[in-house]
């Protein structure tokens, strides 16, 4: 039963490393912002198929709702925060942000 | 009861967008001071019955009904709610007159009350996932109000911080389901049980370092630290305050030291690892805020190096080194309060932060002045101020414990703090008054009356150092230092 | 299983494509459809609630508000990404493929898991006696983000006001 688990674990890995990718590559706000849509997808992905093959499904359920939740009010911050910068700078271009250096 | 730490600030910011309709700046202001001196109140009269009891477990009953909302509260976790108190009443005070710049009162309060009910909601729960969902809610409302100016320069760099912030909170996540999949619980004290049962130093492994990765971004710790210099200085100074001061700690800190300690339990290995962490961050980011001209900017580095610190004292592992981390904890969460309060009184009174422009002010606003140099002494690690003896506690854990590399570069990096926080004396408050400056009041009452509350405290506490770290440091970290069995216990 | 597997390729597939479509309506949309295998496949690991909360605000919801985002910002808001990018990803997602497939091969002999007993109660007793504590905080997500919203867009009523 556990190999099922590291199925699933292995195509949640897959969702993450191509929403990472994107994060570290791409340069517009929207695709960055699509990028964190799939790493949740991964996650949630996981508790659900950790919850299905260790019998604790109903947990599993709860929890992944309960994510779906926080996912909804992210994205909706994220989203003003990305309508309020194109206001500010007519662009969605990462690298026209660059005022601030690390 | 305990409960009031989540409830009431929730509750209050839930009402304050509806109150702020009909008054615009009074009853906000009064309403969130209020709730803010009652929850340090609250805190205060809890550390009698958990100090003499080791431990207390709370549960409520809804009608009858067996819910399970539990919290649990040791010395480690009210010594956590007393600093998260005790700041952020300091932080609203000064809000008082300082969201003049800002507008929106309620709103803001609201953003704020959230944050707070977040990190004690955070720092109360005994169960993984409420961990991961608190965390959250204080991150949520924490990216509102870095923006909270809508420059530009406060979008983007609220941006940044959401992005990196997502990240971090998968890897903790996905680290959570993985322990869930090995104990098929989630509670501290069933997964405590379990991991002691189970063999799975591998998979254990791959955990913890999603922890420290996750966490590790959480509380900027060096490589991935890149969010806190464009985070911290752009958001509105009692925000700063907050966020360097609270929120780093709380759900950086003090999150992965609890799960490390009470729930998988401290390893040498981790320990090391942790060791060189904290090392690295020290002295990296001392060297990078010697180049910053903005005091925000050099504070915001000065954060992440001070961090540095905390986890290289609570990762050595041995009661005392605990004891020296939680003690700089509290240090520098009153130290940075002070200092990022005071940059935005600086703002106040010039309308800059550029130190390069600032010159002189200590004849002129004395009092601010006075107060930043005990924040920045007490930070430098200067006697007989705070953080003096908790450095030292941390150095004398590092010698203790044979680690004499690390006691060396944490005397080389005070040194180095010393120099650049000398460097903010001498450019704003000393040497020749600049011209631009000579008409410059003194800030308005509610914002010194914070300043000189928290600068007071790094005072007091240097002076009476020995009752303040016997009676309140030490069973704090003697919670943490019992490790797994502290979670064992609980409810026992 | 077969299906299964086609199930999760498709998720992965179509999250591949969200990502490297130019058209962002258009990798809105494929992220829309990657929930919906995603929604599938929670229905077959007998997780009905959850793929109907995949389905419906996942899909439905922050599908629409990633539209409306879109066409608000739609004007000259061509942003050129490097064509490396694109370039480079088959490489990197071949390898990391390779690695991942590898590390959970491995892991699967030797990680050790505690049998959990069978679940009681039903999905309602679970979410609202057990987790309790999981509704405050949601509350607390839901406030925060309400309020960040309203923070966020407050300049814009002010000048209404004007």
């Amino acid at each position: 039963m556990s190999n099922l688990w590291f199925l699933y674990l292995f195509f949640s890995a897959l969702l993450i490393f191509t929403g990472i990718y994107c994060l570290l590559t791409m340069r517009n706000l929207i695709k960055l912002f699509i990028a964190v849509e799939v790493i949740s997808k991964g996650v949630s992905l996981a508790i659900i198929a950790t919850g299905a093959v260790k019998h604790s499904i109903l947990l599993a359920q709860t929890l992944a709702i309960t994510y779906i939740v926080v996912e909804v009010s992210l994205v909706a911050t994220a989203l003003a925060l990305i309508i309020n910068i194109y206001k500010k700078n007519k662009s969605l271009d990462i690298r026209l942000l660059s005022k601030l250096k690390g | 009861m305990a409960f009031s730490f989540i409830f009431i600030p929730l509750l209050l910011a839930a009402c304050l967008p509806l109150i702020g309709k009909f008054s615009k700046k009074l009853i906000p202001d009064v309403l969130t001071n209020a709730a803010l001196a009652f929850l340090l109140f609250n805190s205060i009269l809890l550390i009698k019955p958990v100090l003499s009891r080791g431990s207390f477990f709370e549960n409520i009953n809804w009608f009858g009904e067996n819910i399970n909302l539990q919290i649990a509260l040791d010395g480690f976790n009210l010594f956590m709610l007393f600093t998260i108190s005790l700041v952020s009443l300091c932080i609203t005070l000064f809000s008082i007159d300082y969201l003049k710049h800002y507008g929106h009162q309620a709103n803001f309060y609201a953003l704020l009350l959230v944050m707070v009910a977040g990190m004690n909601g955070l720092v109360l729960v005994i169960d993984l996932f409420s961990v991961y969902l608190f965390l959250e809610v204080a991150a949520v409302a924490s990216y509102a109000l870095v923006a909270f100016g809508l420059g530009s320069e406060e979008l983007e760099a609220s941006f940044k911080y959401l992005m990196l912030s997502v990240v971090a909170s998968a890897f903790i996540l996905l680290s959570i389901t993985v322990i869930f999949g090995l104990t098929g619980s989630l509670s501290f004290q069933a997964v405590a049980r379990g991991l002691q049962d189970l063999n799975a130093g591998l998979a254990v492994g791959v955990c913890l370092a999603f922890f420290i990765m996750g966490f590790g971004l959480k509380a900027a710790l060096v490589p991935f630290h890149a969010w806190l210099p464009d985070a911290h200085p752009s958001a509105p100074a009692p925000i700063s305050a907050m966020l360097s001061g609270l929120l780093i700690k709380v759900s950086g800190v003090y999150a992965l030291f609890r799960i490390v300690y009470s729930v998988i339990g401290m390893t040498p290995a981790l320990s090391r690892v942790l060791m060189a962490m904290g090392a690295i961050s020290i002295v990296v980011a001392a060297l990078l805020a010697l180049g910053q001209n903005d005091i925000k900017r050099m504070l915001a580095y000065s954060s992440i190096s001070q961090v540095g610190y905390i986890i290289l004292g609570l990762a050595i592992g041995t009661p005392l080194g605990i004891a020296g981390g939680l003690f700089h904890l509290f240090n520098h969460a009153v130290a940075k309060g002070l200092l990022f309060l005071n940059s935005g009184s600086i703002q106040h009174i010039t309308g800059t932060r550029n130190l390069n422009e600032l010159g002189g002010l200590g004849k002129k606003v004395p009092i601010t002045a006075g107060t930043n140099l005990i924040g920045a002494l007490s930070i430098a690690g200067v006697p007989p101020l705070a953080g003096f003896w908790s450095k030292l506690i941390i150095i004398i854990a590092l010698v203790q414990a044979k680690h004499f590399g690390y006691a060396l570069v944490a005397v080389l990096a005070s040194i180095l703090t010393l120099w650049y926080y000398l460097l903010i004396q001498r450019k704003a408050f000393f040497g020749p008054l600049n011209e631009r400056w000579q008409k410059i009041k003194e800030a308005p009452f509610w914002m010194t009356t914070a300043n000189i509350i928290l600068a007071l405290l790094c005072l007091l506490v240097g002076i009476f150092f020995t009752p303040v770290f016997n009676t309140w440091i030490t069973p704090a970290a003697d919670a943490l230092a019992r490790g797994v069995q502290q979670v064992l216990m609980w409810g026992i | 299983m077969i299906i299964q597997i086609l199930l999760l390729s498709g998720l992965v597939i179509f999250s591949i494509l969200a990502i490297l479509l130019k058209d962002l309506l258009k990798a809105a949309l494929s992220l829309a459809v990657a929930s919906l295998f995603l929604g599938i496949i929670f229905f077959r690991l007998d997780a009905p609630y959850a793929g109907v909360f995949e389905i419906s605000v996942v899909a439905g919801l922050i599908t629409v508000l990633f539209a409306l985002t879109v066409a608000l910002t739609r004007k000259d808001s061509e942003v050129k990404e490097a064509r490396l990018t694109r370039l480079a990803f088959p490489l990197f997602f071949v390898i990391f493929l390779i690695i991942d497939g590898l590390v959970m091969k491995s892991l699967l002999q030797q990680v050790p898991a505690l049998p959990a007993g069978p679940e009681t109660g039903s999905f309602g007793e679970v979410l609202w006696k057990s987790r309790t504590f999981d509704l405050v905080a949601q509350l607390g997500v839901i406030l925060a983000g309400v309020l960040a919203v309203l923070a966020l867009f407050r300049k814009k009523e002010e000048d209404k006001d004007e």
